[in-house]
């Protein structure tokens, strides 16, 4: 049984934090472009560059800026997902080593991904053009589905540790994973992690229909960092399912840091394959589903875990 | 200089281009996409994606306009190019290669480009008198007026096409919207059919089947679509149509077993009968569009009758698709059929054979 107690490691190490989640993104881009390559019958090969050359594409285009646009907003909102992605990952525990042992770790997961409102809402507002404004809107009704599911999906795994403490909840999981006993809160969680990248079935607002959304103005490195922000939202995502549900750093051989980062991999690459397999979930159908569907369901999950906790003591 | 080279030969790898079909120039464009497919490049969705713009068959005057004011807001490097018949695909865009890797002509175009974005919207033939105008820019600000809800809300205008993906060629729709409910429309056929009637080939199979890969597309399953669209693509080369028969029958069971897409399409744009009469409209336009979507896919037994209903169709859509949001009203335009048989089709499928 490795050892659990978490060490802070320093703030330097932050860079090597930031850069994991690049690699990340890249090999999830990387991924994204083999499965549309080999879906079309083209090499795999030219898949894998996909991440080169679309930021080979971007570095070199211009950027452009459209009439009346509320540039600051704009680019706060460009950037931002970039950030917010990388503020995630440093509560996720890679073994035995965090970059943040915050005792609310858990609620600082969820203040960030609601962050993720405001700035894709301001990629939507900011080039004042009505196909990205639309893209806004459907964002903001596609969020507010998935997040209260998504809140009380994190709460599940908190209360099962009876703790906010993200290495707390690992702790709590030494013989069973939580994704066995709270496999709805799980699903709901990956569901969520999915539609707050903006991604595959939950990306309506940046669908075709509406010339790209909230992607339709942008250009150059601007639209490089938002859709690399996606990539980083979703890897960060996935980094931090490994902690709340799959055990942590748990598995036999392998060091825990080395099981962090393979779990993290196995449902990125999960996440990223369900891309162009679905159709889009449009936003306002979706409403009804999170609110009929989703959030009873886990608050069911959510009194079940409260009950086995209550019983055992 | 050698990184701005290699930069450039990794950047031309995945060129992303923005294709503009000209009504009557569907063969030309389904011959683009194959040549952009082959290549590894892909369709832009909107211009400030697009690093090449390229024109399918010949625009007339007034499509002439727009597509001028879409090159402007390409961000560049950029590079524009025709392809005025289905075997000019290829060439055009070896050319746009070769236009995006020159580099000193890049650089020229950069500095001759104005840097200020200036409110030129006057293309667009909107109404701008009665409007307040003292907005940023001296754009017009969004004007009040009820929403659904009995709320003042406001309104903004929005015109659909007519260079847009899954679009069809020619056709603009000005859109009031409130949020993005359309709460009013207005249709216009920027460049009307000339000339010839359509032939049958406007009701031919792949051309079918090319609106429902725009549909599924629409409704953002892409891997559908591109399987829809390579089936269109075997039944257009036509070496083995009973495969391609065969292929269809199967992403039909396919598209109908998803219940996801049902789900999402189910209901949208319903024409009942009622509605058939009062607007005229044929037997293909009945059903909601998931029912258009199947039938777009089937083997049809017999050719329709088409020929006269797309004015029907066209003048009647302001009430097809009002009080719809943007999403479903682009999956209402896409799945009336007849609308994608707009232009009437000067060149064929296949170039050439005719």
């Amino acid at each position: 049984m490795p050892d659990q107690v978490i060490h802070q490691v320093a703030p330097g190490w932050a860079v090597v934090a930031v850069g994991l989640v690049g690699v990340f993104a890249i090999l999830a881009a990387s991924l994204d472009g083999v499965l549309v390559s080999r879906h079309d019958g083209r090499s795999s090969v030219r898949g894998w560059k996909k991440p080169l050359d679309e930021t080979a594409r971007l570095m070199r285009q211009r950027r452009r800026t459209t009439l009346a646009a509320d540039s600051l907003l704009w680019r706060i909102g460009g950037a931002g997902l970039v950030v917010v992605a990388c503020l995630k990952f440093a509560v996720v525990p890679l073994g035995q080593w965090t970059l943040a042992d915050l005792a609310v770790g858990i609620v600082w997961f969820n203040a960030l991904d609601v962050m993720v409102w405001a700035l894709v809402w301001m990629i939507g507002w900011g080039p004042n053009s009505a196909d990205s404004l639309i893209g806004g809107y459907r964002f903001l009704a596609q969020a507010l589905a998935y997040e209260l599911p998504l809140m009380f999906a994190l709460t599940a795994p908190a209360v099962a540790a009876q703790s906010l403490r993200v290495g707390d909840v690992v702790a709590a999981q030494q013989g069973l994973w939580f994704v066995v006993w709270m496999p709805i809160a799980f699903a709901i969680y990956c569901l969520a992690v999915v539609a707050f990248s903006v991604w595959g079935p939950f990306s309506p607002a940046a669908g075709a229909d509406i010339a790209g959304g909230i992607l339709a103005e942008l250009s150059g490195p601007d639209r490089l960092l938002v859709l690399a922000g996606r990539y980083a939202l979703l890897a960060a995502g996935a980094a931090f399912a490994v902690p709340l549900f799959l055990g942590g750093g748990a598995g036999p051989l392998l060091p825990a840091w080395c099981w962090v980062m393979v779990k993290t991999l196995i449902l990125l690459a999960a996440l990223v394959a369900i891309r162009h397999r679905l159709p889009h979930l449009r936003a306002d159908r979706f409403v009804e589903v999170g609110w009929l569907i989703l959030l009873p369901a886990v608050l069911l999950q959510l009194l079940v875990v409260a009950a086995i906790v209550a019983g055992r003591g | 200089m050698g990184l701005k080279r290699w930069l450039s030969r990794q950047a031309v790898a995945r060129v992303h281009v923005l294709v503009v079909e000209t009504p009557g120039s569907w063969a030309t464009r389904v011959a683009v996409e194959q040549a952009l497919s082959r290549r590894g490049w892909q369709s832009a969705a909107s211009p400030a994606d697009a690093d090449a713009l390229l024109v399918c068959g010949t625009p007339g005057p007034r499509l002439q306009e727009t597509i001028d004011h879409v090159w402007d807001q390409l961000p560049g490097p950029r590079a524009r190019v025709d392809a005025p018949s289905p075997d000019s695909a290829l060439r055009a865009l070896e050319e746009a290669e070769t236009i995006l890797l020159d580099l000193n002509r890049q650089s020229d175009d950069a500095r001759h480009r104005p840097t200020t974005v200036t409110n030129d919207d006057d293309h667009s033939g909107m109404e701008h008198s009665g409007m307040d105008m003292s907005g940023p820019g001296g754009i017009a600000l969004a004007a009040g007026g009820p929403d659904r809800d009995g709320l003042e809300m406001d309104v903004l205008h929005l015109p659909l096409g007519p260079i847009l993906q899954y679009w069809p060629p020619g056709l603009v729709v000005r859109c009031a919207l409130q949020g993005d409910v359309v709460t009013d429309a207005e249709v216009e056929i920027l460049e009307p059919p000339t000339g010839a009637e359509p032939d049958e080939s406007i009701a031919s199979l792949p051309r079918r089947i090319d609106v429902a890969a725009d549909i599924l597309a629409l409704a953002g399953w892409s891997d559908m679509a591109a399987n829809v669209r390579y089936t269109r693509d075997v039944m257009i080369a036509g070496a083995d149509l009973k495969h391609a028969a065969t292929q269809l029958d199967r992403l039909r069971t396919r598209v109908g077993r998803s219940r996801l897409l049902r789900w999402s399409l189910r209901d949208l744009g319903r024409v009942d009968s009622a509605a058939l009469t009062e607007y005229r409209l044929g037997e293909d336009c009945r059903g909601d569009v998931y029912d258009r979507l199947m039938r777009l896919l089937d083997l049809p037994v017999e050719p329709t009758d088409v020929a006269i209903e797309h004015s029907a169709v066209v003048a009647a859509l302001p009430s097809l698709i009002s009080g719809y949001d943007v999403a479903a009203a682009r999956l209402i335009v896409a799945s009336h059929m007849p609308l994608g048989r707009l232009g009437v089709v000067a060149d064929r499928p296949g170039g050439g054979h005719a």
